[in-house]
């Protein structure tokens, strides 16, 4: 190739544009922020202000703690389901093909207020279809938004049935990638299925889930809207309350942009953490 | 022979057997948005264990109307999402043909530099991108305002990179040869080839300007500006509000995204693999 | 054209001839409001469009808590976005001149003369005035008494005059549910909102922040008394966890005996519950001693005016009406329950009248004549950090993470000490 700066820059320009304006100075603005104390007009430099409150705020622990209770039950029971479904979808013996894959992914494209108006109903104690379903099988109501483990468990349940679809499409990408002749080879060597899907399938697909899972990590450390709508602002009394929510909270309705932002730096910190970690257990060992 | 095609039977059952259940529970929460949405409240907040549609979707709807000018709002969603899909395939698919054809000075910096951002959660920019958009540019309210910070979007890049890359470079070649300048050889050569990857693409744009939340919710606040999932989302939590209005507003949301999806159902998840294939 | 017309408005506002008169041409007002207070403006119009027709209110109901988001999301976005008017609960009423103190226009300049001020009580206004500009207009109050089911408490014997202590509403409560199956005695937001402590600390004359609102005074023991009772009446069943909505269904239902609020709770259960006529009644808040206090305020709300408004003297005169005159406090009152803050309006007959739906009691004599006794509580501009850190101090207290209330409290008012940078009083 031959070194063309100016049509470069001229194909570049217009999103390296919007690019600097929106995504670069904002996070250096948001790094300048979180040194300044907001909750008084005009704002003032403290280094203190935000950085010394995060660590000792137990609002913040108790975010955290919620994110982390997300990430580590959510994020394996989605991402094994994504595989059963990726691998049933694969099946040559599969019937009603299309019937299936839409089931799955459909709630791909389901906006996040719809579903979670439909969870809330669903869910709702005296009048809802879920606690009715589980009283005719003689399991009593269960309180999903007024007792903190179900609310819990009623925003895995969501987030899950959003994104169990997402996650088997990309491992179904990965499957069919895997050429027939490996499986060949292992069925002439009499090799069950079994076995072929643990020592042949699994380590083929071990790059795609690892990223399946560094996406559902940013993914679930982002949680908002779910919590914020299925789950009445992160309750009962913070019950729900993730980093996502904790941080809007701050920033939009105590108004202290500084803080929100030490909260924002953490979650991204958290997240280049997490991501490193995946990688370096994916690594290949060589 | 006969015990193979016995046992295949079997795992045909049994495959049949485990992805049955499964589909139902996945299909359960949208087959009840559209049962809720035809039921009237009483019908909703009944003590029966009600599965079947009714028929006062009209009714609801008019109920969700009169609590919000929904109308409205799917019009703004409509007119953003396409305005913000049609810029965001142009601006990626340029920035994704430099950095796939180009040798530039700076280029491996650009591109750390869009990869790094990937994994930076969204709320790193948020509070700035707010403050700016709203008090320093008073753009709050504003169409230009919805549509154009969210058209940062790096994995677009990526993917269209990843599509010119893998054109043959004598085409390219060959028609510089010829003097063709470059912005024709993009547009007259590149993009038409690159139209199955550009659709990809721009449904996932499409789906993901109609479905935002956080970023709508916070910048507009004037009733005759909200995009359709912020209105709705205003009267979920509300206390005298019709349950039956909010799920057919929920299915209007739904229903023509779902229609999208059936017959372009290809391309959708050609979308979405792309992004793991590197 | 425009410079004629805008210099006969200036000529007629300076002749004093009023500013309706001059309003040569409709004028669309909007607001943002919430549940009843958002349906007592509808309420209001009527009797505001005989007076001045070329006025056309627009009410919004956007929601309590969304009124206070966007207001401050289009105040952060230096006032883009906002209606005319908006209403602003008056605990969280500080926030917004604190930090946008050009948001809102200064109603001195619209007409709002220290005589007016005058017709307002003064515990009703500090949180609404920052130095002397006067941001917004006091609406009304939320003097706390004790809804109750007179049919329920009869059945199990209990005579609501003896119930004077928090112990005794305890005991009551005890009677009440033997006496009636499946009916609880009240119910508290225990999971969303900090209704119950607010008002009963307030009872006992405490409350998050100081009366001067520089020092957090959340651990005084006064709160601390507060907060252990309301453990007890958890514990003894006498509360039960329901959020605003679960209660008006709990009201109508009938699976509920009482409720602790406002006066504005009254027009809540008679329009959501009309069947219930006659069955429900009101006494006085029981308190923590024999002889302890029975008055507490909470709630209440106030209007006011965007600076970015292009109607403000439409907006000040329908303000001046719905809030400033008896014919106005007096309509929200009847219609739904909500107690005016305007002093004269106390007065009026309509005050001493018995009420059908009560059970023919005179409610709003009982009601109104707890105000005077009523403590000024101060919300501050930081009530939203205050109140989310009490919520997660007591749900963590109920579920034993504190030996006792006066270690959850002192936990808290720490907490409320990183999140403002305030002092712990003394």
């Amino acid at each position: 190739m031959q070194l063309r700066n100016r049509a470069a820059y001229g194909f570049l320009a217009p999103y390296l544009m919007i690019f600097a304006a929106f995504w670069i100075w904002p996070i250096i603005s948001s790094f300048l922020m979180s040194f300044q104390n907001t909750r008084v007009n005009p704002w003032v430099f403290s280094f203190g202000a935000n950085w010394g409150r995060l660590f000792n705020d137990p609002a913040f622990y108790n975010a955290l703690k919620n994110t982390m209770i997300i990430l580590i039950i959510q994020v394996p029971v989605m991402i094994t389901l994504a595989t059963v479904m990726a691998v049933l979808l694969n099946s040559p013996l599969l019937r009603a093909r299309g019937l299936f894959r839409f089931a799955f992914f459909a709630p791909i494209v389901v906006g996040e207020v719809a579903y979670a108006a439909v969870f809330r109903l669903m869910f709702n104690l005296d009048f809802g279809v879920i606690n009715k379903l589980l009283n005719s099988v003689g399991i009593a109501s269960i309180s999903w938004f007024a007792d903190a483990p179900a609310a819990m468990a009623l925003l895995i349940i969501a987030v899950t049935w959003r994104w169990a679809g997402y996650n088997a499409i990309l491992i179904l990408a990965g499957l069919q990638s895997i050429p027939g002749d490996v499986y060949e080879a292992a069925t002439l060597d009499r090799v069950g299925k079994a076995r072929q899907f643990i020592y042949i399938t699994l380590p083929l697909l071990k790059p795609i889930i690892l990223f399946c899972v560094i996406l559902s990590i940013i993914g679930s450390m982002q949680l908002f809207t779910e919590p914020f709508l299925i789950t009445n602002r992160g309750g009962p009394g913070g019950g729900t309350e993730t980093l996502g929510l904790f941080l809007y909270r701050q920033g939009f309705t105590s108004l202290n942009f500084g803080y929100a932002s030490a909260i924002a730096y953490t979650m991204a910190a958290l997240a280049i953490l997490i991501s490193l970690l995946n990688l370096w257990v994916g690594r290949d060992e060589k | 022979m006969k015990s193979q095609s016995r046992s295949t039977l079997v795992r045909s059952l049994a495959l049949h057997g485990a992805l049955i259940p499964l589909a139902i529970i996945w299909l359960f929460p949208l087959w009840m948005m559209f049962v809720f949405a035809t039921m009237p409240d009483y019908g909703i907040f009944s003590p029966q264990i009600e599965l079947l549609p009714s028929t006062h979707f009209l009714e609801n709807f008019s109920n969700l109307q009169a609590d919000t000018d929904f109308i409205r709002a799917l019009m703004i969603s409509i007119g953003v999402a396409i305005v913000y899909t049609v810029l965001s395939v142009l601006l990626t698919s340029m920035a994704g043909w430099a950095l796939a054809r180009y040798l530039f000075v700076g280029k491996s910096l650009v591109i750390a530099i869009i990869l790094g951002t990937i994994t930076l959660p969204y709320f790193v920019v948020v509070i700035p991108q707010f403050i700016m958009v709203a008090r320093e540019f008073k753009m709050a309210n504003t169409w230009i305002a919805l549509i154009v910070p969210p058209l940062f979007n790096s994995l677009g890049v990526l993917f269209m990179r990843q599509a010119f890359s893998m054109m043959p470079a004598e085409l390219f070649d060959a028609a510089r040869v010829e003097g063709v300048k470059e912005w024709q050889i993009f547009l007259r050569i590149a993009l038409p080839l690159a139209r199955p990857t550009m659709a990809a693409l721009a449904i996932i744009l499409f789906l993901a300007s109609w479905n935002n939340y956080l970023w709508p919710l916070l910048i507009n606040s004037r009733p005759g500006m909200l995009t359709a999932p912020v209105a709705l989302g205003t009267l979920i939590g509300l206390t005298k509000v019709s349950w039956g209005g909010i799920m057919a507003g929920a299915v209007m949301l739904t229903a023509p995204i779902l229609i999208i999806f059936i017959l372009l159902q290809r391309h959708f998840i050609a979308g979405i693999a792309a992004g793991a294939i590197k | 054209m425009s410079f004629k017309f805008l210099g006969a408005t200036a000529l007629v506002a300076a002749l004093g001839m009023g500013s309706a008169t001059a309003l040569a041409q409709p004028t669309e007002i909007t607001i943002w409001s919430w549940d009843i207070a958002a349906s007592s403006l509808k309420a209001s119009l009527e009797g505001f469009n005989k007076q001045f027709p070329d006025i056309k209110v627009n009410v919004q109901d956007l929601g309590n808590h969304q009124v206070f988001d966007k207001t401050l999301a289009a105040c952060a976005a230096g006032g883009d976005g906002l209606p005319d008017v908006v209403t602003i609960e008056n605990y969280k009423a500080e926030i917004f001149w604190n930090r946008f103190p050009d948001c809102f226009a200064n109603l001195k300049d619209l007409g709002y003369t220290s005589e007016i001020q005058a017709k307002f009580p003064d515990f009703k206004r500090t949180e609404l005035e920052a130095g002397d500009v006067p941001y917004a207009m006091p609406w009304d109050s939320g003097p706390v008494a004790v809804f109750y089911r007179r049919d329920y408490y009869e059945k199990a014997g209990v005579d609501p005059k003896s119930i004077t202590t928090w112990d005794d509403f305890i005991a009551a409560g005890k009677k009440i549910a033997a006496a009636n199956p499946s009916v609880v005695m009240a119910q508290a937001d225990f999971n969303g909102d900090s209704e119950w402590f607010r008002m009963i600390s307030n009872e006992q004359g405490c409350g998050f922040f100081s009366a001067d609102g520089q020092t957090i005074a959340i651990n005084q023991p006064a709160c601390i008394a507060t907060l252990e009772k309301i453990k007890q009446m958890k514990d003894a069943g006498t509360l039960t966890a329901a959020n605003w909505d679960e209660k008006v269904q709990a009201n109508t239902a009938g699976t509920v005996a009482s409720q602790l609020y406002g006066g504005w709770y009254e027009g809540t259960i008679r329009t959501n519950s009309p069947k219930l006529a006659g069955k429900w009644g009101v006494y006085l808040m029981p308190s923590l001693a024999p002889n302890g206090a029975h008055a507490a305020n909470v709630g209440g709300s106030s209007l006011a005016i965007s600076n970015g408004s292009q109607n403000k003297k439409a907006a000040w005169t329908y303000l001046n009406y719905v809030l400033g005159t008896d014919e106005g406090q007096i309509t929200m009152l009847k219609s739904f329950g909500l107690v005016p803050s305007l002093l004269s309006a106390e007065k009026q007959p309509f005050v001493s009248e018995p009420q059908s739906y009560w059970g023919g009691q005179a409610i709003w004599a009982d009601i109104l004549g707890t105000l005077p006794k009523v403590v000024a509580s101060r919300g501050t501009a930081f009530q939203g950090d205050a109140d989310g850190i009490y919520k997660a101090t007591q749900t963590k207290y109920f579920a034993g993470g504190y030996p006792n209330a006066k270690a959850a409290l002192d936990d808290a008012a720490n907490q409320i000490a990183s999140a403002t940078g305030l002092p712990i009083a003394q």
